[in-house]
């Protein structure tokens, strides 16, 4: 009866709340989301906003929905504001290759010239895309199978229960990269290979949670005021089990960050010239001698949002269940 | 017993089947010939037909999808995946050859993980709630978010690079053959500090809480309760009660942590140069040599199947109550 004695979302939220660490987590969170989304506009060579004959001119807020191929024409004019990190993750400098970090690019330079800092904020646009749309269709792919087999039990759950068993038994990475690789890699065959492999987890938390609420008086009442099957399990059932699929969901994010910068490491992730963090890092080990900066922040990068996905589900599970 | 090994065991056999499936399918749905598959490239241009034609009917292209399961289940059985594309010999020789490397590696990282890992997890549940187990909890937690490949390449910068206390890679120096025994010993040892290293600290902070939530669970039933209420003391409640209940599902960290060494073997291997299969996968995965890919791939997973089945009877054999339950 775990949801009867904990309560609502609020008394959830409340009990997270309690959390210091939970509540710097779930700020992290949200700050990183905050520069993925406006990416373009925190690290561009073009400027935030131009005066010129016509009134006022917004370059840089072309690039929020994919940069452009090509030479741009900058329209002619003065620069009001300029980015606050003025390069873009593709501007290619070889006068500054592999500069240390100094004034003009604060985490130095890569192997091409390029800004470290520019990359790592556009490189975190790649991760948390890939990252939450795996997580999406392994909650939807979990949720799916994980509700019908709590709700039907029987041959129904040990189909599904056989499904994730026979999951399971491939090593993670060899699948994931065994599909990536067979598909071409690309930002839609690491969704697609991270959503199938991962859905397991959400499968098992909303059967377990199924399988409990599936008697209770509400269920039943729908049950007797006619409804079908189909009804009670996705309008009554599985919006009430959705909060221990969204710890898993964290965890996904989570995985999903740290095997997106793997497959990056590793050369089969998502294509050049695309900034990645795990890209990066396999520049990083070509010049271990000495670019000590290539290998350091991107790390850091990583880390701290897969620790701060890994937080937030953690203590989000346990303000679901405070005697756990 | 001997129905739930049964029923154990005839679940493996589904899911062995399960895998045969699923890796069928997996080259089957590859965009393009499946001819590709064998002539390492990635389309058929520039390959004359006749070539081709004697492909499709070597490997039973030419066959219906059937009869193709059918040949791909007797390679399975048969151990035989075809010679590789690289260097024509049977991709299970290749993969048999470098299989020790890989387990030697492992082995030790799964020793070391374990040796630190339980013990760990036992000390932080026994003191739950204290202010010190929970700063530490949280580290192990931290642990779990790094990405072995950064720790890798900070420790190969560090212990190779800065201080060459240690080799950046391979697993044996270039004047190996010239060594005396006792050298070659050293000097594989050393090889194998720093690949072991980044194997092992992900698993210690798996284990370790892994251990706690075990022993967790075990202190708030009721038998430890009743102990407590029968003026049991703290320290023993723990030892004579405790600690024996939460080891039984030890026994099934065998088979939960083959996955992971294995994912995690194609990383640390690739980066260290390290002759096994991880890095087999990899280069074998670049060079577009899908005889090899299918056959670790397989491999592999019934690895995993095998270990999990163990640990499965093993945790049966230690605990009475699954067979009864016929938990999983």
């Amino acid at each position: 009866m775990k949801l009867q004695e904990s309560g609502s979302w609020r008394d959830i939220w409340r009990r997270f709340r309690r959390s210091a660490i939970a509540m710097i987590a779930l700020v992290y969170v949200v700050v990183v989301a905050f520069i993925a989304l406006f990416a373009p506009l925190i690290a561009n060579t073009k400027p935030l906003i131009m005066r010129t004959a016509s009134g006022l001119q917004f370059p840089s807020a072309g690039d929020f929905f994919g940069e452009k191929e090509g030479i741009e024409q900058l329209p002619q004019g003065d620069v009001v504001l300029r980015a606050p990190i003025p390069h873009s993750p593709n501007e290619v400098d070889v006068a500054h290759r592999l500069n240390a970090p100094e004034h003009e690019h604060h985490f130095g330079t890569d192997d091409l010239g390029r800004d470290v800092l520019a990359r790592l904020v556009h490189g975190a646009r790649v991760s948390l895309t890939v990252a939450l749309l795996a997580a999406v269709i392994a909650l939807l792919v979990g949720s799916f199978f994980g509700a019908i087999a709590g709700f039907y039990g029987g041959w129904v759950d040990w189909v599904v229960s056989r499904l994730i068993e026979i999951v399971l038994c491939f090593p993670f990475l060899f699948l994931v990269l065994g599909i990536v690789a067979l598909f071409r890699p690309s930002v839609y065959t690491i969704v697609i290979a991270l959503g199938v492999t991962t859905w397991t987890d959400a499968a098992r938390y909303v059967r377990g949670e199924i399988m409990r609420i599936r008697e209770l008086d509400f269920a039943q009442a729908a049950r007797a005021s006619g409804a079908r099957d189909a009804r009670i399990i996705f309008r009554h059932l599985l919006p009430n089990a959705m909060a221990p699929a969204l710890v898993s969901a964290n965890f996904s994010v989570a995985t999903a960050i740290l095997t997106e910068s793997a497959l990056s490491f590793l050369g089969i992730g998502v294509p050049l010239p695309a900034p990645t963090w795990g890209g990066i890092l396999s520049v990083a080990e070509l010049h271990i001698e000495y670019a000590w900066w290539l290998a350091l922040y991107p790390g850091i990068a990583i880390f701290t949002t897969v620790a701060a996905f890994n937080v937030v589900g953690d203590r989000f599970r346990e303000a679901l269940d405070p005697r756990g | 017993m001997s129905a739930y090994l049964a029923r154990r065991l005839a679940y493996a056999v589904l899911t062995f089947f399960g895998i045969t499936i699923v890796t069928f399918t997996l080259i089957h749905s590859v965009p393009g010939d499946p001819v590709t598959f064998y002539i390492g490239k990635s389309g058929t241009h520039g390959v004359p037909p006749a070539v081709i034609q004697a492909i499709r009917h070597e490997y039973h292209l030419d066959e219906s999808l059937v009869a193709q399961y059918g040949w791909w289940l007797r390679g399975i059985f048969t151990l035989d995946f075809g010679p590789s594309v690289i260097d024509h010999r049977p991709a299970m020789d290749r993969i048999l050859e470098k299989l020790p490397n890989t387990f030697a590696l492992n082995f030790i990282a799964f020793a070391f993980a374990a040796l630190a890992g339980i013990p760990i997890g036992l000390w932080s549940a026994s003191r739950s709630g204290h202010l010190f187990e929970r700063g530490s909890s949280v580290v192990f937690f931290l642990l779990y978010s790094l990405p072995s490949f950064w720790v890798a390449l900070l420790l190969m910068q560090f212990f190779a690079v800065r201080h060459a206390w240690l080799p950046l890679f391979g697993m044996t120096s270039d004047d190996y053959l010239l060594m005396t025994t006792a050298g070659r010993i050293a000097d594989r040892i050393k090889h194998m500090v720093l690949p072991s290293l980044a194997l092992t600290y992900a698993q210690l902070a798996f284990y370790a809480r892994f251990t706690k939530s075990a022993l967790t669970e075990v202190i708030h039933q009721d038998f430890i309760t009743t102990a407590r209420a029968k003026g049991v003391s703290g320290p023993a409640v723990l030892w004579r009660h405790a600690f024996r209940n939460a080891l039984l599902p030890l026994v099934t960290l065998l088979g939960l942590t083959i996955p992971y060494l294995l994912s995690g073997s194609v990383i640390i291997e690739t980066m260290f140069q390290w002759d096994g299969v991880g890095n087999l996968y990899l280069q074998s995965l670049l060079s577009r040599d899908y005889p090899t890919v299918l056959a670790l791939t397989v491999v592999t997973a019934v690895v995993t199947l095998f270990a999990s089945v163990l640990s499965d009877v093993l945790y049966a054999i230690a605990d009475p109550r699954v067979r009864v339950e016929g938990k999983r």
